[in-house]
């Protein structure tokens, strides 16, 4: 089972929040952008370690661009359906009251918090509101305790202190993995083995210079506070009942050299996921309860990048498993929130919920990957992309899409130029390495994540054929088919025809130049800082004179020598040549396309 | 030692099953592992049978958090078995659910349900008052038949069609001529347009959620894996065919109990077939219980007689039981006068120890109940009515205001009542209140209310009214299924007040009316089902009454013969026959002589 949807109204940052998930969820976003408040409203319905006086909410739990004073009308509500449970029996029998939907079974569970259904008046204080836990829509369908407790939503915060609960036994998790085994061990062995130990311990007491410590003890307590207030001492191991002898164990690492206490900090913590995980699914089988949702705030605190790729490649991903249906079986559904591009760059391409803020407003918007329409071959080059790149596009404010190597050298020198810091607005060079940007503009179109963005592509023009006859260039097939018809509803591409599309480019954050990347740049008047590059680079003395040519007489270029000439010193090694170049001299000439591509996701990053 | 290892303490069926042991059907039930059918003859335990059996398979056979769904005939055998369980440790709650098939189709089908499907169900659910319900049938007739019919009639026979056909799309439906059926779809109509639902509506409906929607039965399974059914034999077609298709088809395992012998509702559209023809079924273990704990041998011995059939009942009683005839020539009057002048003081002077709560005068119709309280108001004897000439309908809040009396004269006590009934009652009678603190309110104004009036000797109507402004009618106002009660409650304050019949009633006597040592109980023999007494004395017997003039059919005399059956066995040690062999009826003396079941057991004892 998992949480398959989420609505929030009126929740600290959240005025208005409606959103699919998928199985597990990532959820990423900007400090202060109201990730543990999401997870707070989660607990709110779910958590049954959450005492009622923590749901009883306060003024400022209202959205803040709420007018105050609050009307009657106001009020915070938070629902959370449930989806893939109809096929377990138990969870089955729990949720079947609360179902919303029949064939696929949904069961929604909501918070409410609003004022006395017998206020007179407007609420003017917190003890006017109550609140209330439903299911099923159906408000007089109060869900009982139970729900919570047998589904239960455990948080594992950012603060943990998981040295802490590992060495204190109430604690610890290993704890209720040694007490269920307790119970099996052979009763008879146990109190031997105690028997065996209290023996020892007794033996060690008794050796003369320890003895002679606790006597020395007991002798300085007697002359501070005198005899009718001292104990008798002794020094002993801990406790030798057999009961309790079990509580004794203590976890030791570096093959039982060292206490769990001088771990490091990321040791404890993977120690601590790996107890918890174990936990978890005993509690399952138990029949204590039938399912854990399980967040996790960010799993990334004091652990090592790699380990943290590691742990959460390995561990996380499988569990999440890439097919449909795998999670019905689980027994355990993950949610985290993270900063951390090693985790997010790992993670399966429909786990995201992205949280930002909302245009022309201050309330937090959330958008997922849960439904967006991706082919097998999407999903698997998004996800190879966000692992290499460590998932730089899912924190960025804006993207600009671009082929190759080439541009994303230049392209940041070339606004900087232009009086723009990309990086000061949030906003990434992606290169889809080639003319496939179908998945990138799946994920960050207006139909998917809606991330400001723009796409800059290359005309492409062709050679006649051999029979000379003339071709089309590549460029606006690739735009049309290619780029927008991913950024159209189906509906409005039906309706639409070839050549408005094509017009409607710019306007849908597709910008495409007059030939390729080298030729528009070289036209659009930085000639001399190919003649330097050339110079610099190049140990071809024909193609060095070919370049001071053209450089005197652009007019005369020839592209296909011209592209050859580049092709020999490398496409990168001499963009990132000409990048550092016009760094230097500050040019700010530039090809129109580009212009245009930075201005347009520099607006919808900050619209007027 | 420490405590874990001491024995654990048995659940309280685990001792109570002690005493199914030594019978072999009680003991064979006990072990039942597969859908079993438990045939119970008068006084066989089937209720001890049951509710150990019940907290067993509770224990034992579901785990948390399914649980066991329990349909029981009417409100009062509920409250019964919710009693015996409590005395098992089974509290009634979210894993037990025991309630009347009206209940459970309206508790876990409709109101869960309904709205998810195209079934026309009001939302929210109104049940209509039998005011609306007469009118909607008078509507009905006059439209479909005439304005010259007799609704009554046309009510009464429709029905009884309703109930026993239950396929409206096959030819069968409007098989007989078609009038009926237009009259029922008629009256169907005239409820819906109203937005209201009566009883045997909400049964159709259950039954339709559970056999057209495949994703309702799993949705039951998994909530209540055991379907219980109590007093099988009254609950008729639709409670059959839910069993059918819940047990049969989507696998609940059925513990059903019953006796054939007992069925005598067959207005209702019950028939002794159902439990037979189930009991046949190769799927189910079918166990009789032959031996009975309440009658004597020779009361056995007559009501076999009665029955005309052998059922090899062995008594295990430690008295043989008397039956006497006693022939009253001069009528239904002289009849009254002889029982309370000479059969009830007689049984005083044989049986020491006996009270008047262990005295049964038993008869056909609410005729022969006015006779004979006529008679027991003059001599001065407290007496419990139960029959048509009740003077206030006994609807679940009136049983629960007699709770509530019960608790002010001396339960607040003793004990009995317990005031968390009450009080749990009361917020299953609010049911469409989805505030917390609103409940709150609703519970603290009836617990100051009681508090405050714990006075036996205060007259009913002014502890009634008082409790009607307090908080009583507020509930009464605003529950939309509480609106036969609200028409009930005004009864009984009008009855109650002055110039009125019950003037004198004070809470403790309107407490008395839930069964009370000091009462004699003055009831129908269909009232009496379920109860035993240790003096039966049943007048009116005469041909023409029982058996009816009206039973024409051997399905109908099976059944009055079933209805004599179920007054004898109700005895533990005396029963008295009383008849003078005519009656007088609608302006005419019928003089067909004494009821051949009197006869036919006259023989009998002759015979010894």
């Amino acid at each position: 089972m998992h949480i398959s949807r989420i609505q929030i109204e009126n929740f600290r940052n959240f005025s208005d929040v409606d959103v699919q998930v998928s199985k597990d969820i990532v959820i990423v976003g900007e400090n202060r952008i109201g990730k543990s408040n999401l997870v707070h409203a989660l607990r709110l319905v779910l958590d049954p370690s959450l005492p009622d006086s923590s749901r009883n909410l306060r003024e400022e739990d209202f959205w803040d661009g709420l007018p105050r004073p609050l009307k009657k009308s106001d009020r915070i509500k938070i629902s959370v359906d449930i989806a893939k449970f109809e096929d377990n029996p138990n969870q089955l029998a729990l949720l079947a009251e609360h179902i919303i939907s029949p064939e696929p079974m949904i069961a929604r569970l909501t918070f409410v918090w609003q004022p006395l259904a017998d206020l007179e008046g407007e609420p003017t204080r917190d003890s006017d509101y109550e609140f209330s836990v439903y299911g099923g829509d159906r408000p007089e369908n109060r869900i009982s305790y139970e729900i919570r407790r047998r589904l239960p939503f455990e948080l594992l915060p950012a603060l943990r202190d998981c040295e802490n609960d590992l060495a204190r036994w109430g604690r610890s998790p290993l704890r209720p993995l040694l007490d269920k085994v307790v119970s099996e061990l052979d009763r008879e062995i146990l109190v031997s083995l105690a028997e065996d130990v209290d023996d020892a311990t007794v033996a060690l007491a008794e050796l003369k210079p320890i003895e002679e410590v606790a006597e020395s003890i007991a002798n300085k307590l007697e002359t501070m506070v005198g005899t009718s207030q001292t104990t008798k001492m002794a020094l002993r191991l801990s406790s030798t009942d057999p009961d309790k002898l079990i509580r004794a164990l203590r976890l030791f690492i570096d093959d039982g050299k060292r206490g769990v206490e001088y771990a490091s900090l990321g040791s404890a913590n993977l120690l601590y996921f790996a107890l918890k995980a174990l936990e978890y699914d005993q509690l399952v089988a138990d029949g204590t309860r039938d399912h854990t949702f399980l967040a996790i705030e960010e799993p990334e605190a004091h652990l090592h990048p790699n380990l943290q790729r590691l742990i959460f490649k390995n561990y996380l991903r499988p569990r999440i498993g890439t097919e449909e249906g795998a999670s019905s079986v689980k027994s355990t559904s993950v949610l985290m929130t993270t900063h951390s591009p090693q985790i997010a760059s790992v993670a399966p391409i429909r786990n995201f919920l992205i949280l930002r803020k909302k245009p022309n407003s201050k309330a937090t918007e959330a958008v997922s990957t849960a439904q967006l329409k991706l082919s097998k071959h999407d999903k698997a080059d998004l996800e190879r992309y966000i692992d290499v790149n460590r998932g730089e596009m899912l924190f960025a404010r804006g993207v600009i899409f671009v082929e190759g190597d080439a541009e994303r050298f230049l392209i940041p020198v070339l606004a900087s130029n232009q009086g723009i810091n990309l990086d000061k607005h949030g906003v990434s060079v992606c290169s889809v390495s080639g003319t496939n940007f179908a998945p990138y503009l799946k994920l960050m179109g207006p139909l998917g994540l809606n991330i400001p963005f723009s796409a800059l592509t290359d005309m492409d023009p062709r050679q006649p054929d051999s029979e000379g006859n003339e071709r089309e260039p590549l460029g606006p097939d690739r735009v049309v088919n290619g780029m927008l018809q991913h950024l159209f509803t189906s509906e409005l591409w039906e309706e639409s025809d070839y050549e408005a599309i094509l017009d409607s480019s710019s306007q849908n954050g597709v910008f495409i130049n007059d030939h390729t990347l080298e030729i528009d740049l070289f036209k659009s008047g930085l000639h001399e800082c190919f003649k330097s590059v050339m110079e610099q680079l190049s140990s071809n003395s024909a193609a060095k004179s070919r370049m001071e040519f053209w450089s005197t007489n652009p007019a005369e270029l020839d592209p296909i020598q011209f592209l050859k000439d580049i092709e020999e010193v490398g496409k990168g090694r001499f963009a990132q040549r000409l990048a550092s170049i016009i760094d230097r001299n500050k040019s700010k000439k530039c090809p129109k396309y580009i212009i245009e591509g930075i201005a347009h996701v520099l607006e919808k990053c900050n619209p007027s | 030692m420490s405590s874990k290892n001491a024995i654990r303490a048995k659940p309280p069926y685990v001792t109570a099953s002690n005493d199914l042991r030594e019978n072999e059907g009680q003991w064979q039930a006990y072990q039942s592992e597969g859908n079993c059918v438990l045939l119970a003859g008068p006084g066989s335990g089937k209720t001890k049978t049951l509710t150990i059996k019940m907290a067993r398979m509770l224990h034992e056979d579901v785990a948390k958090p399914r649980g066991i769904a329990c349909i029981t005939y009417n409100n009062q055998c509920a409250r019964e078995l919710r009693r015996r369980l409590g005395g098992l440790g089974v509290e009634d709650g979210r894993r037990v659910s025991i309630g009347t098939l009206h209940s459970f189709c309206l508790q876990h089908l409709i109101l869960p349900y309904a709205h998810l499907t195209e079934l026309p169900v009001p939302d929210p659910v109104s049940v209509a008052t039998i005011e609306e319900q007469k009118k909607c049938w008078a509507d009905a007739v006059s439209t479909v038949i005439s304005k010259d019919e007799n609704p009554r009639d046309w009510e009464f026979r429709c029905s009884t069609y309703r109930r026993t056909h239950l396929d409206r799309d096959k030819a069968e439906w409007h098989g007989d001529g078609g009038d009926t059926a237009n009259v029922i779809e008629a009256y169907e109509n005239a409820l819906h347009s109203k937005g209201v639902i009566d009883f045997d509506g909400m049964v159709l409906n259950g039954l339709q959620l559970v056999e057209q929607c495949e994703w309702i039965q799993k949705a039951i399974r998994a909530k209540f894996p055991i379907l219980v059914v109590d007093e099988y034999q009254d609950l008729g077609h639709a409670l059959h065919r839910i069993v059918q298709c819940l047990c049969f088809k989507a696998g609940l395992r059925l513990l059903a109990v019953g006796d054939p012998d007992q069925s005598v509702y067959g207005f209702t559209g019950a028939e002794p077939a159902l439990l037979n023809n189930l009991s046949e079924s190769d799927s189910v273990e079918t166990v009789h219980l032959k031996l009975n704990y309440r009658c004597g041998p020779t009361i056995i011995k007559a009501s076999e007689t009665a029955l005309g059939e052998k059922r090899d009942f062995k008594s295990n009683s430690d008295e043989e039981g008397t039956v006497d005839l006693h022939a009253r020539p001069l009528g239904i009057d002289d009849q009254a006068e002889f029982v309370c002048d000479s059969i009830i003081p007689g049984a005083f002077k044989r049986r020491e120890n006996l009270d008047f709560g262990n005295i049964a005068v038993l008869y056909r119709t609410k005729n022969e109940g006015d006779i004979i309280a006529q008679e027991v108001e003059r001599i001065g004897w407290d007496f419990i009515r139960i029959d048509q000439g009740n003077p206030y309908p006994r609807s679940p809040v009136i049983s629960w205001l007699e709770e509530c009396a019960a608790w002010c004269s001396d339960g607040w006590q003793s004990g009995t009542p317990r005031l968390s009934t009450i009080l749990h009652d009361w917020v299953r009678f609010n049911h469409s209140i989805a505030s917390d603190t609103e409940l709150r309110t609703k519970r603290n104004e009836l617990v100051k209310f009681l508090h405050s009036n714990r006075l036996p000797t205060q007259p009913l109507n002014t502890w009634l009214t008082k409790f009607h402004s307090s908080c009583l009618d507020d509930t009464l106002q605003h529950e939309q299924r509480l609106r036969d009660d609200k028409i009930a409650v005004q009864k009984l304050l009008d009855i109650s007040s002055a110039n009125s019949p019950l003037e004198n009633f004070t809470v403790s006597t309107f407490s008395g009316q839930r069964g009370s040592a000091t009462h004699l109980n003055l009831m129908t023999l269909h009232s009496a089902k379920g109860l035993e007494f240790d003096v039966v004395v049943m007048i009116g017997l005469e041909e023409g009454i029982l058996p009816n003039h009206r039973s024409k059919t051997t399905a109908a005399l099976r059944e009055d013969r079933r209805l004599f059956y179920v007054g004898l066995t109700r005895a533990r040690s005396e029963v008295h026959l009383v008849y003078s062999g005519w009656y007088d009826a609608f302006g005419w003396r019928f003089k067909n002589g004494p009821s051949r079941f009197v006869k036919e057991v006259k023989a009998s004892l002759n015979s010894q």
